[in-house]
């Protein structure tokens, strides 16, 4: 992973912003802050950022308007959207808006680092090779063969299964909502389809799981979509 | 209710109260008819006098006299009537007879064509007066009614403009007003409100009271007072009496279903404002738990972020670690107290409307096994194949929590490395969620006591941590559903908390999917 990113956070709450500062300053992060939507879209359009740590509840323009404005005009920017109230709706509301994820207040830093990470290599991975080949845990997934191998064997995937892993794995650790995997697999008049889904994740575990009702990679994002696990899982052998 | 009116159709009964002034009044309405009968018959009989005088001097022959009569007869019919134009008519023969027909002074006939002649002018001039009079007759009932009709809409009309908060006094002010009553009462069942205008508002509102609790239309002491029963389908709500100039039997029983209606509309915008109030309340008390939420989150997220950025920054000494670790652990504790008391507030307010939606068992116990994916440490999540089959109405986030609580329960108290099985099942008319771990066994005296807020059982105590409130916020989701929660818990089984919803609510289902597939066809 590249070293360090620059990082702007956005919230009204001056004792968050401090905390924040110091902490992700202290893991190396290059940090600045607003205190508004509107001073973020300022700042963000004087310098280049790699993540937007995003409050969604603000005065002003508040968190998920910000975010809309800032999606458009900058495409590429990892957005990371703040939220007090654990709800779909909010959490639905900040992937509609064009964040590439959300973290529920308060929060771990270490959680929030490994958010962060997640976010910038999506940001980084849409400008790399796309045929480049996926390695995630021991699973790898190589676009140009259309080849999957488990811990070295191979996996038979049916063309869709294969789509939707690609597109999960290529955005690993970020949710995916169940209609933009449906969109981005199935295609544009897809979206309500939720069984159909579910259906497929569950066949897609039993063949990339070690235990399909234990899943550690294809992970569900409860109302939400799904993730691909980011990190490395840890070794069975050690869980016990 | 089917929201019908009935147009009240009782049979009339007299009270015996009313019987002797009734028959003066009687008297006196025949009275009048006879006093009627006399003006008519003067008039025409004077008329034939005036006729016969003015034709015997100018020596009218008996043809022209007998039309003139003839017109007298018609006029004394039109004007009065047909027992005046009958009195008229003979008088008139008569006249004809003696004056006009040979030998003229006498009441002989000598030409037996005369006689046909005088016969014939009778039996039509009581004929034709018969008949105008009933055209007449027709005419006038027909004219009331028109009246009475043009009243009913004006009444129908304006009783939709009202002013939905006290009907009452504005309804029986309208018919007085509209149909000119001397007085009107309306009796409202439901509220056991009367009403009441005019000179004879008291008596009104005894007969509109009597009516209703007889079940039956009344005749009240004055000949014009009557009271009929307000329907709505075939429920009486209400009673409405007036007073005053006569109004037909239907136009009455129209009248009584307006104002059936107008009570019902008043009581439907009732019921539709205190919905609204409802919804009010509901939305002013989501908005305080958000404030509520966001109020305690803030500081805490400062806290925690300062205390975990503490910890990875790893510049601390082992002492100061231990504090800082501290410091986040019980910040941690802190957010999900807070967080459980907020859900617990929730469920509260739920009770007011809980936002149901058919949901399937299966994708409610995966919601909520993959939430705790990260604290089960190896622990193994079994789901039964029967939850597939099975599906509740309820309010899913509501569901969530309790699901959440007993699955956090079960994941907190088994030894790592075990497994928790969670089985759906339908029993006994309900719907049965059951989640098992092999933890230890709970004291008799604290399976009850385990559902109350804040309670902790005094072994659970060291072996977890917890708020107390996590096994009364799925007590109360599971109330909030209509439904129940326990535990059975004891050596060597291990511990199964179990939550069961009313299969009603599956019937629910039936009938919508019912509903929906009828929809589908009729399509």
């Amino acid at each position: 992973m590249q070293s360090h990113g620059k990082v702007l956070i956005v919230d009204d709450e001056i004792s968050i912003r401090r905390a924040l500062h110091n902490t992700l300053q202290g893991m190396g992060f290059a940090v600045d802050d607003a205190a508004t939507g509107e001073a973020a879209m300022d700042l963000v359009g004087k310098a280049q950022y790699d993540v937007l740590l995003l409050d969604i509840n603000m005065p002003g323009i508040g968190g998920i308007r910000a975010c809309r404005e800032i999606r458009r005009s900058l495409p590429r920017l990892a957005i990371l959207m703040l939220t007090v109230r654990d709800s779909e709706e909010d959490k639905v509301a900040a992937l509609d808006a064009g964040a590439d994820d959300y973290i529920t207040k308060p929060f771990h830093v270490r959680e929030l680092a490994a958010r962060i990470r997640a976010a910038v290599r999506r940001s980084c991975a849409s400008t790399t090779d796309p045929d480049a080949i996926i390695r995630i845990g021991n699973i790898e997934l190589d676009p140009a063969r259309r080849l999957v191998r488990k811990a070295g064997g191979p996996v038979h995937l049916t063309p869709k299964e294969f789509d939707l892993l690609r597109y999960l794995m290529a955005h690993a650790g970020l949710p995916m909502m169940h209609a933009r995997l449906l969109h981005a697999v199935w295609g544009p008049e897809y979206g309500g389809e939720l069984e159909y889904l579910r259906t497929f994740v569950r066949q897609l575990r039993k063949k990339i799981e070690d235990d399909p009702a234990e899943p550690a990679y294809l992970l569900t994002d409860s109302h939400i979509g799904y993730r691909f696990a980011e990190a490395t899982p840890e070794p069975v052998g050690d869980r016990t | 209710m089917d929201g019908k009116i009935e147009l009240v159709t009782d049979v009339a009964t007299q009270p015996a109260a009313g019987t002797r002034a009734n028959r003066w009044t009687n008297y006196r309405r025949a009275a009048r008819v006879v006093l009627g009968i006399w003006r008519g018959c003067f008039a025409g009989l004077a008329a034939v006098a005036l006729v016969t005088f003015g034709a015997f001097r100018l020596h009218l022959n008996l043809s022209t006299t007998g039309s003139l009569y003839f017109l007298i007869v018609v006029m004394v019919s039109v004007i009065w009537g047909f027992w005046e134009a009958s009195v008229t008519s003979l008088v008139a023969v008569n006249c004809l007879n003696y004056f006009f027909v040979p030998p003229v002074l006498t009441w002989r006939v000598s030409d037996p064509q005369n006689w046909v002649a005088l016969a014939t002018f009778e039996i039509t001039a009581l004929t034709v007066s018969r008949l105008s009079t009933r055209v007449q007759g027709q005419a006038r009932v027909e004219a009331r009614q028109r009246m009475e009709i043009e009243k009913l809409y004006e009444l129908s009309r304006r009783i939709l403009l009202l002013d939905r908060r006290t009907i009452g006094p504005q309804v029986v002010a309208l018919i007085q007003e509209i149909f000119g009553t001397e007085s009107a009462a309306l009796f409202d069942a439901t509220l056991a409100r009367l009403d009441a205008t005019g000179s004879r508002a008291n008596d009104l509102e005894q007969l509109a009271r009597g009516a209703y609790f007889q079940d039956s239309t009344l005749e009240g002491q004055s000949a014009h007072a009557s009271a009929h029963v307000l329907r709505l389908g075939s429920r009486p709500v209400g009673a409405i009496a007036i007073c005053g100039p006569e109004v037909g039997r239907l136009t009455m029983a129209s009248i009584a279903s307006l104002a059936a209606i107008a009570l019902e509309r008043a009581r439907s915008f009732e019921t539709e404002s205190r919905a609204e109030a409802a919804r009010q309340t509901e939305q002013l008390r989501t908005a305080v738990l958000d404030s509520l939420a966001h109020a305690f989150k803030t500081p805490l997220t400062a806290i925690r972020t300062a205390s975990s950025g503490l910890l990875e920054a790893g510049r601390l000494s082992r002492d100061d670690l231990e504090m800082a670790a501290l410091i986040d652990e019980r910040a941690e504790h802190l957010n999900r107290l807070t967080t459980e008391l907020l859900q617990m507030a929730k469920i509260d307010a739920a009770e007011v409307r809980l936002r149901r939606e058919r949901i399937s068992v299966l994708t409610l116990i995966e919601d909520a096994v993959e939430r705790h994916r990260e604290q089960l440490h190896g622990r193994r999540i079994d789901v039964s194949d029967s939850a597939s089959y099975l599906d509740v109405w309820g309010d899913r986030a509501i569901l969530g929590m309790a699901l959440d609580q007993f699955i956090d329960n079960a994941s907190k108290y088994s030894t790592p490395g075990s497994s928790i099985s969670v089985i759906a099942g339908e029993n006994l008319g309900e719907i049965v969620i059951a989640v098992h771990n092999d933890g230890p066994p709970i004291q008799p005296a604290d399976r009850e006591r385990i559902f109350e807020r804040f309670y902790r059982a005094e072994d659970s105590r060291h072996r977890a941590p917890g708020t107390g409130l996590g096994l009364s916020i799925a007590k109360k989701a599971a109330e909030a559903h209509d439904g129940r929660t326990w535990v059975i818990s004891g050596e060597p089984g291990g511990t199964t908390f179990f939550f069961a919803l009313p299969r009603g609510i599956k019937a629910e289902i039936r009938r919508q999917s019912g509903a929906v597939a009828r929809q589908g066809s009729d399509r």
